[in-house]
């Protein structure tokens, strides 16, 4: 548990690390370091993603499963690591 | 009339093949005659009553021959052949004969009916049946007028026959049974004559025609005679007739009543889903389980482990595919739905457990990993000698060119990339580094002091480049670390060396803390601080174990140790490069060539330094060839089979605390006294360094390591600061450097001389 708790503050502490999104397996925030509608928002439509990227890997081979997904943008990257219970979602603009 | 003959010919119906066809067809006739007179069941009968009426005077004329007799068949021999009827309405009159297809009647009074239903019943069976309707047909040849009460008689044979059937069925069984017994009993004792004969033409189907054309000859009569005159007749006698009178009706149309209903609107839904190939892989996985088992009880069991862990909407989706699957649906899914409840309710409980998992670190780990690879992208690429492609997206400001503009220089130079840095080593002095024999990419980092004062507690760091902000593992030691190495055989293996002269030995796949194995309560373990330690393949190891690795070390005591894993042992081997040949530095400045075989004395000293030394290393180029540090401000090049150094480097007047040979280059080697880190290049410069770095103020660089697949240079300072440097633009060349340091080599023993 401490070791969660270190290793989430050594990655806030990163250079460009704009927020930290936990959400659990129903869709709600857990943690966060970003305001609330973001949240809210971020989680919402990055479900989705996730959901339509796994849906994608499993159809190819059922026996794949998606482990980690990167949407790179102009602005800044968003960083996903989804997992059955919950979306470990970081936004980070490494460029700044 | 009729009624009489009918009697008188009910019993039996026996065809004799002599007689002419219209013999029976008036028998015939005059049985279905008296039939329709006399039986006022049939409704059909009544309505067709008074067209018999009419017909029996045809019928009469018809009846001209007075046989009034049975039917009789007779075959050439005389035999009566004569076909029974099926039907026998008496129980105890009849007399079986396999000869004939159909039993003999009584003439004692059997019913009317029952002979009608004897008719009729061989009417349907077989043969009397299409015989008795050739006669009609036959009849009607003759006669077209009987055509139409042909046809009646058919019509009224038809439901009368049915209806015979259905009234007396319970008796033709009985008697059909009764035949059957009496048949078996003579079956048993005599024997059995069949005899088969001809029959007449059956007719199955025969429609008389209902019009004649002018030519034939019954035109005449059928004009003349007959119905059709009586018809015109009557349609003459019709115009002033009194018995027609006009007559109007009318139908009563009922009223219509408009009725109204009204029902519940039926709302529709609709309900769609994916059937992804996922998805049935998933029911079908999870549905192994529950296939296996007989009972409902254990996929029951497994859906409870699966819906566990699972959020709300999916146990719904879960218990639908495991109910799916289980036969006794009932019982178990209402099981389901309760466990469904119950696991909502818990997962309301622990939101926060989440973050509690073990995959919740390791995710955080990745992406640790991930947001520094984005950071530090473009020097990582630089390590690994990938070019280093600019961000597209980034805004080029002034000062990137400015920069890119100075790499364009020739010059030997260094460039530091990065540094393995985080507070717990913070201060610490970096005593030694070993690369990870089998990743390349993991270091491992020991932190110690070399002198006796400012003890502190030791500390391993392994470093993954992949993360150059915190290390992946750390090892707390008791004391100072002063030497550390990988183990070749099991790459996981890291044998630490520490100041108080104990070894220990710890596994850097598990996350735990302590050592695997410390000699610290091993007898003979050192009491001075452990300068080296080292894995050495064993290649012919006691017991024939080949490849088999033993730890050695070197300790400020005077002695070389070899370890076993399971218990210490002194004896003095130690090999390097050489099989059996080793070296041994010590404080005093000699070095001296030992061998394994010989465990008391040395081969040979090499005499020069005058500090103590601190490194020796073996060229990993040239065989023969290694090159020494000390105290004393100088390195020194030697040939192994020589006792004085070919070379001797002094630059500063720093004690060089450690050299290592490149394992690209043959000529380049790295030095690190306490300031500067140099890199001496013997193919263009054997005076002096073709790169110095000066280290950063108050810090002193205390170890070197280079990188094996990359020109890279490690250097450890006492700040605890692991800097990666990038070698640029060293212009040694690969294959000829071998020879080029035996060219000096040579060429300097030569001048000596």
């Amino acid at each position: 548990m401490a070791e969660v708790e270190e290793t989430l503050k050594r990655i806030q502490s990163q250079k460009g690390v704009q927020a930290i999104i936990i959400v659990n397996a129903e869709g709600i925030p857990v943690k966060t370091t970003l305001d609330n509608s973001s949240t809210v928002q971020y989680a919402g439509l990055i479900h989705q993603l996730v959901m339509k990227a796994r849906s994608t890997v499993r159809d190819i081979d059922p026996q794949n499963d998606l482990t980690f997904l990167r949407v790179r943008s102009k602005k800044n990257e968003i960083m996903i690591a989804p997992d059955k219970d919950y979306f470990l979602i970081v936004i980070q603009n490494p460029t700044e | 009339m009729p009624v009489r003959t009918a009697k008188q010919m009910k019993p039996t119906l026996k065809v004799t093949k002599s007689r002419t066809p219209n013999q029976s067809t008036s028998g015939v006739l005059r049985v279905n005659q008296s039939a329709t007179n006399t039986r006022s069941v049939n409704s059909s009968v009544h309505r067709k009553s008074f067209t018999l009426a009419g017909d029996s005077k045809v019928l009469d004329k018809g009846s001209v021959q007075t046989h009034k007799q049975t039917v009789q068949v007779f075959d050439e021999t005389g035999k009566d052949v004569t076909p029974q009827p099926l039907y026998q309405p008496e129980a105890g009159a009849l007399q079986p004969k396999q000869s004939k297809i159909f039993t003999n009647h009584d003439t004692s009074g059997s019913t009317l009916s029952d002979f009608l239903s004897t008719a009729y019943q061989t009417t349907n069976a077989s043969f009397a049946a299409p015989f008795t309707r050739s006669v009609f047909g036959s009849s009607s040849v003759s006669r077209s007028s009987q055509s139409t009460m042909e046809s009646m008689n058919d019509e009224i044979e038809d439901p009368s026959s049915k209806k015979d059937i259905s009234l007396s069925l319970s008796d033709v069984q009985v008697r059909r049974e009764e035949i059957k017994e009496q048949i078996k009993e003579h079956m048993l004792d005599c024997m059995v004559d069949c005899y088969l004969t001809e029959t007449e033409t059956i007719w199955l189907l025969d429609m008389p025609a209902l019009s004649v054309s002018m030519d034939s000859e019954e035109a005449e009569v059928v004009k003349s005679e007959g119905r059709n005159m009586a018809y015109q007749e009557l349609c003459k006698n019709r115009l002033g007739n009194d018995k027609y009178m006009e007559r109007p009706m009318q139908t009563f149309n009922g009223a219509p009543k408009a009725k109204e209903v009204q029902s519940d609107s039926i709302s529709m839904v609709e309900k769609a889903t994916m059937a992804t190939h996922w998805d049935i892989y998933d029911s079908y996985v999870s549905d192994g389980g529950a296939g296996n088992a007989a009972d409902g009880a254990s996929p029951t069991k497994l859906d409870i482990s699966t819906l566990h862990r699972v959020h709300s909407s999916r146990p719904l989706d879960r218990t639908m595919s495991g109910a799916s699957a289980i036969s006794t649906a009932s019982t178990s899914s209402s099981r389901i739905d309760t466990e469904a409840f119950v696991v909502q309710g818990e997962n309301e409980s622990d939101p926060e457990d989440v973050l509690h998992s073990e995959k919740f670190l390791q995710d955080l780990l990745v992406m640790e990993r991930a947001v520094l690879e984005n950071i530090y992208q473009p020097k990582l690429a630089a390590y690994r000698q990938l070019p280093i492609l600019p961000d597209p997206n980034r805004e080029q400001k002034a000062g990137d060119e400015r920069d890119g503009q100075d790499d364009v220089s020739l010059n030997p130079a260094l460039e530091r990339l990065w540094a393995f840095n985080c507070e717990l080593t913070m201060g610490r002095n970096v005593s030694n580094m070993a690369w990870n024999k089998k990743n390349p990419d993991l270091l491992a980092v020991g932190y110690g002091q070399f002198d006796f004062k400012d003890q502190k507690s030791g500390l391993v760091c392994c470093w993954s480049l992949k993360n150059p902000t915190w290390p992946e593992r750390i090892f707390h030691c008791e004391s100072g670390v002063t030497a550390l190495d990988f183990s070749t055989c099991s790459p996981s293996q890291l044998a630490v060396g520490m100041h108080d002269g104990s070894i220990a030995i710890y596994n850097v796949q598990s996350t735990e803390k302590t050592p695997v194995i410390d000699s610290s309560d091993c007898a003979h373990k050192h009491t001075g601080p452990v300068w080296q330690v080292r894995w050495v393949e064993n290649e012919h190891g006691p017991g024939g174990e080949d490849k088999r690795e033993t730890l050695i070390s070197v300790s400020a005591d005077g002695r070389i140790s070899k370890w076993f894993l399971r218990k210490g042992l002194d004896v003095k081997e130690r090999k390097i490069e050489d099989s059996n040949i080793y070296l041994v530095g010590t404080e005093d400045g000699l070095i001296h060539k030992c061998s394994c075989s010989y465990n008391e004395q040395f081969l040979g000293t090499y005499t020069a330094h005058i500090g103590p030394v601190y490194k020796i290393t073996w060229s990993p180029l040239c065989p023969d060839v290694f090159l020494s540090c000390s105290a004393d401000w100088t390195i020194q090049l030697w040939r192994q089979d020589l006792f004085t150094p070919i070379l001797g480097f002094t630059s500063t007047h720093k004690a060089v605390h450690d050299i290592e040979w490149s394992p690209r280059w043959a000529t380049v080697f790295g030095a690190v006294n306490e300031g500067r880190l140099e890199i001496w290049d013997l193919g263009s410069s054997i005076l002096d360094p073709i790169i110095v770095s000066m280290a950063r103020p108050g810090v002193k660089l205390t170890s070197l390591l280079f990188a094996t697949q990359t020109d890279c240079v490690l250097v450890g300072d006492s700040g605890g600061q692991v800097s990666v440097y990038k070698l640029k633009n060293l212009n040694a060349g690969e294959g000829k450097e071998v020879n080029t340091l035996h060219d000096i080599i040579r060429s300097t023993l030569a001048s000596q001389l």
